[in-house]
């Protein structure tokens, strides 16, 4: 029994996302560790030096445009007449004094000392990786923009502002790709309560059982609205469950080929 | 006529005066003066910065001699290198060297390391005037013009503010240098350990629960995915059939218990 958890358009920012930030970490990193014998080969696979440039600011401006229209769909969803809810209620992803409590307890549970928290839809790890997403996004284009256009920045801002923006784009991109590779790959598919896949943002279903164990206050809402039996989904079909778990390792395998090469090498380059 | 002739003297009196010229961009912007043709190289970078012609006459002012810089301590600032129209002058061995053997740092900046520019390409040929000498073309009232617009067309003097050779944001030096880079380097460190600092040893914590206790999590209904876990690490295989059976055990006694009640 599966219970529907992402809508199609979730399923699809998330996809969006999940291409357009391989392709920019490949790009970007490949640039970044050109100096090396790991950055010349990421940059050989998206053309070389100059190539992987074009496809950064070009994935970087098709990114920003779907950060603008999943911003129009965050306001579309705000529901006017239920104001507070909307914005702070359980279906909500803005971080309440709930998220703080689950967190300690959870830390609690980890180490014995208490039950697992009962998580409403969103638990406080799914709230900070959106959240983390949401504030990096904008960073990197404004400094991207500045670094792509260096002439037209400096018309209004002074020449030294570059140092700073070359800092912060890369900065920022190595803390963007060391916690998805490391601690959202973990949490979403290597802890043993997901692993092999944690297919929900696949499928865009759960199965019920563990949405119960680890989603219960959700689970309890939804059966006290009266909308579980509507929350009810089939089973995705066997052919798109393979296409997935390839799809889906293929992006992971190229995330930790990043990672692992980026410790590897991180000696030889510079920050700044 | 005396007042023309005092005039003219006295034209030529400033302009003995005034510092020498210094070569600025010859090597670009005369085909004849190409420095890679004047001098002998291997095509590395180290041989090919090493070996400098002899100096040109055109070197003005006040040659120093090797070894005795004897400058009075309020005539330091003004006479400071990067106001000399040679501002290598005076330095021993000075042919023998390397631009990096002096300036490690300033061959890795993005534009030595990425564009493969050379050090002359933007400070000159021999003599290297001083970034600040009235004439260079690297004095901040021309450099926008005669250094960065050669690549950077259009580049405007706040474009030419741009620090080629950064400091090292990490060091506390840059902090009275370059105070905005330091501070920026230093929140985006602690932003980043203080991220994973938190994330990697609790997402750890989670795993480790997760694996050594499955019954909290898993309890008796198991997804499919945990069901994989289960079917393929002999450790889980025990340990989750175990728990399963005593909650099977724990559950027909209270169907039992139950079918009791209802019965009395």
């Amino acid at each position: 029994m599966r219970i529907k958890r992402f809508d199609r358009n979730q399923r699809l920012f998330h996809l969006f996302l999940m291409l357009t930030f391989l392709i920019q970490s490949g790009t970007g990193f490949g640039r970044l560790f050109i100096t090396t014998d790991f950055g010349r080969s990421l940059s050989s696979i998206f053309g070389g030096y100059e190539i992987a440039l074009v496809i950064h600011f070009w994935v970087g401006t098709i990114m920003m445009v779907g950060f603008t229209v999943h911003v129009v769909y965050l306001v579309k969803r705000i529901d006017r007449r239920n104001l507070l809810n909307s914005i702070l209620g359980p279906d909500s992803l803005v971080l309440g004094p709930q998220d703080a409590k689950h967190l300690l307890q959870r830390i609690k549970w980890t180490l014995g000392l208490d039950s697992h928290p009962k998580l409403d839809r969103w638990a406080y790890w799914e709230k900070f990786d959106y959240w983390a997403v949401f504030w990096g996004l904008p960073l990197l284009a404004v400094t991207g923009i500045m670094l792509r256009f260096p002439l037209l920045t400096t018309k209004l801002l002074p020449g030294w502002t570059l140092n700073i923006a070359g800092l912060l784009h890369r900065a920022e991109a190595i803390l963007a790709a060391s916690f998805i590779f490391i601690v959202h790959f973990f949490i979403g598919h290597f802890r043993p309560h997901s692993f092999p896949m944690n297919e929900a943002m696949f499928s865009g279903t759960v199965h019920l059982e563990e949405a119960l164990e680890e989603k219960p206050a959700w689970v309890d809402r939804l059966k006290k609205e009266g909308k579980l039996d509507p929350a009810m989904a089939k089973p995705p079909a066997r052919w798109f469950r393979v296409f997935y778990f390839i799809f889906g390792y293929t992006a992971l395998g190229f995330g930790l080929y990043i990672l692992i090469n980026g410790i590897v090498y991180g000696r030889y380059i510079q920050l700044h | 006529m005396g007042g023309a002739l005092g005039l003219l003297i006295g034209l030529a009196v400033f302009v003995t005066i005034l510092p020498g010229t210094a070569w600025a961009q010859e090597e670009v912007t005369s085909p004849i003066y190409q420095y890679r043709q004047k001098e002998m190289s291997t095509g590395y970078y180290e041989q090919h910065e090493a070996s400098p012609l002899p100096y040109g006459p055109t070197t003005g002012g006040q040659v120093l001699r090797e070894g005795v810089l004897t400058l009075a301590p309020t005539a330091a600032p003004v006479r400071r290198r990067t106001y000399l129209a040679d501002s290598h002058q005076g330095l021993r061995f000075y042919r023998r060297l390397t631009c990096i053997k002096c300036h490690p740092r300033g061959a890795l900046d993005i534009h030595t390391r990425r564009a493969r520019l050379t050090c002359r390409q933007c400070h000159g040929p021999e003599p290297i005037a001083g970034i600040n000498h009235y004439y260079s073309a690297m004095n901040s009232s021309r450099r926008h013009a005669y250094i960065c617009a050669k690549c950077h067309e259009g580049a405007s003097v706040s474009f030419a503010t741009y620090v080629v050779h950064e400091p090292s944001a990490q060091s506390l030096a840059t902090r009275e240098s370059f105070p905005t880079l330091f501070y920026t380097y230093w929140g985006m460190l602690l932003l980043f350990l203080g991220t994973l600092a938190f994330f990697v040893p609790h997402s750890f914590m989670v795993g480790l629960r997760e694996l050594v206790n499955p019954k909290e999590v898993f309890g008796e209904m198991m997804s499919k995915s945990s069901r994989f876990v289960r079917d393929r690490i002999p450790i889980y295989r025990s340990k989750l059939n175990e728990v399963h059976s005593k909650a099977k055990k724990e559950r027909d006694k209270e169907n039992m218990e139950n079918e009791g009640d209802h019965a009395d």
